[in-house]
């Protein structure tokens, strides 16, 4: 049966392939073990389709459950396979529905959302997310940042304060004060973390105006309104002594809502996050990023790829309209041209194609082949097809020549 | 659906499930910021080229079908069918697989074999 040639028919052209490319590799300067990532993925994702049983699988059940059990055990598990073991990169999109299901718990509560997945183990999930961001093109964060991880601990933090100052001497005292009042400050149990989380955002915003002095001192000012705010037993707040152990903590003197890592606005200036806020920021990235692989294929279809991009910029804009999410500005807006410019161009090819082939595709039954003779006796058609391949219901068939006979 | 402007090889078949998983993995790749989209599209002319090697020469399978006829469309010499009710027999008939409907995208055969 032809499907049986499918899998070595398959392992032969990827093989090929890549040893075609080896060449391409390395005079790009890619390192060849990209290229096994590469094969890999490619594997995978075809076993994952199970359209027919392949060498390199070891059983044609295995590897989908494994994928599954991934999935649902943990969102910070599955993150940091897909990171770790670059083969294992298909969790990026398939994970973008767990994510994309937190997402609405981000703008009320961040203990109970952010804090599943990326606070509670600073050693774990800070380590991947934070190794992503390279991928992400954030130019504004602080080129110390993707140090900043569990290895480096505590450290960070004091660096970060030394360069700024180093940099930026007086200029800067504004902001490292405004750091040490931070997370000097008592903590605030309950819900007190949403409101500094606000008023370090109006800051941020208002620290991309170009007064800078003016609006440092502004910021000063209200980094010291903070503990001002009611109901504010000086208590810490378990769970955010849990996290005081991670390597994210800076400072050592309190469980606080920590100044944690810098940033430069458009004039430059440092700005502190808070790690709630960073929390934030990397979740939306890692939606973004997710929504932006979905929705970015090559060779997806352009209606699907429109809507996961016009998807993707509701969920900015809902997020740019004034939740927490916003963190970032104009940066974003890059991002979404960036990510159009790359788009358009190899969308373009598709455009060119009729519509209801990608409906035809999505439900996967067609057959991609070349034609010898297509003969047509009044409404009775004969057709001699070649070198074809065939995904009809669920398997995938290849074949040297295909006969067909239809009438309309 | 045209041959790839250097190399003659159609690109139809990246738009098979081996094709697309390509795709995908180079995308996973590109995204991570591993390679660069131009060397992807390297590899995907590779591709094209490998995959219809690959088919003429490896495969030997035959393969009928019948069914009736909804659409045929024939633009830049690509034929496109789409078949409903359709019946494909392999290997002289041992096995049989009928389905729905089956979309055929099919390129000139004389083209390719130019090179």
């Amino acid at each position: 049966m032809s499907n049986a040639a499918v899998g070595t028919v398959y392992e032969h052209i990827i093989n090929e392939v890549i040893n075609a490319v080896r060449v391409d590799f390395e005079e790009n300067g890619v390192d060849d073990s990209v290229l096994e990532e590469l094969k890999k993925g490619w594997q995978h994702k075809l076993s994952q389709l199970n359209i027919a049983q392949f060498p390199w699988d070891p059983k044609p059940e295995a590897p989908p459950p494994a994928q599954a059990t991934q999935n649902t055990s943990s969102a910070v598990n599955a993150q940091a396979a897909a990171t770790q073991q670059p083969t294992a990169n298909y969790t990026q999109s398939t994970l973008s529905p767990q994510t994309a299901a937190q997402s609405p718990s981000l703008p009320g509560g961040q203990p109970n959302g952010n804090g599943v997945a990326i606070k509670s183990e600073p050693g774990m999930a800070n380590e991947p997310t934070i190794k992503q961001e390279p991928g992400t093109m954030q130019p504004m964060m602080h080129p110390a940042y993707p140090g900043n991880n569990a290895a480096r601990g505590g450290m960070a933090a004091q660096r970060a304060a030394q360069a700024i100052a180093n940099r930026y001497g007086s200029q800067a005292q504004a902001s490292i004060n405004a750091i040490h009042q931070q997370t000097q400050q008592p903590q605030i149990p309950g819900q007190a973390p949403p409101p500094p989380l606000q008023q370090q955002q109006q800051q941020q915003q208002q620290q991309f105006s170009p007064q800078q002095q003016y609006q440092q001192t502004v910021a000063a000012q209200m980094q010291q309104r903070i503990p001002q705010q009611p109901g504010q037993p000086g208590q810490p707040q378990p769970p955010n002594q849990q996290n005081g152990l991670g390597g994210a903590q800076v400072d050592g003197s309190s469980d606080g809502f920590d100044g944690v890592m810098m940033r430069r606005d458009a004039d430059g200036n440092p700005v502190e996050m808070g790690r709630v806020e960073i929390d934030n920021l990397l979740h939306a990235q890692l939606l973004e990023r997710a929504k932006q692989r979905e929705g970015g294929g090559l060779m997806l279809p352009l209606k699907e790829a429109t809507k996961q991009r016009s998807n993707a910029t509701k969920s900015r804009r809902a997020a740019a309209a004034g939740g927490p999410n916003q963190l970032d500005g104009n940066d974003e807006d890059d991002d979404e041209f960036d990510e159009d410019a790359i788009n358009s161009d190899l969308d373009d090819p598709e455009d060119e194609r009729d519509d209801d082939d990608e409906e035809d595709e999505a439900s996967g039954w067609i057959m991609l082949c070349l034609y010898d003779k297509v003969q047509r006796v009044k409404n009775k058609w004969k057709c001699t097809l070649k070198d074809g391949v065939l995904t009809v219901n669920g398997k995938e068939y290849v074949f040297h020549k295909a006969n067909g006979e239809y009438e309309w | 659906m045209a041959a790839n402007g250097n190399t003659n090889y159609y690109d139809l078949y990246r738009h098979g499930s081996l094709g697309s998983t390509l795709t995908d993995a180079l995308d996973d790749l590109i995204g991570a910021e591993r390679i660069d989209p131009q060397l992807a599209m390297k590899v995907l002319m590779q591709f094209d080229r490998v995959i219809t090697e690959a088919l003429s020469e490896k495969v030997k399978a035959r393969l009928t079908f019948k069914g009736s006829l909804d659409t045929y469309r024939f633009c830049d010499e690509v034929w496109t069918f789409l078949i409903k009710n359709v019946t494909f027999k392999m290997d002289g008939g041992q096995s049989v697989v009928t389905a729905d409907k089956v979309k055929i995208v099919s390129c000139s055969a004389k083209r390719s074999d130019e090179k």
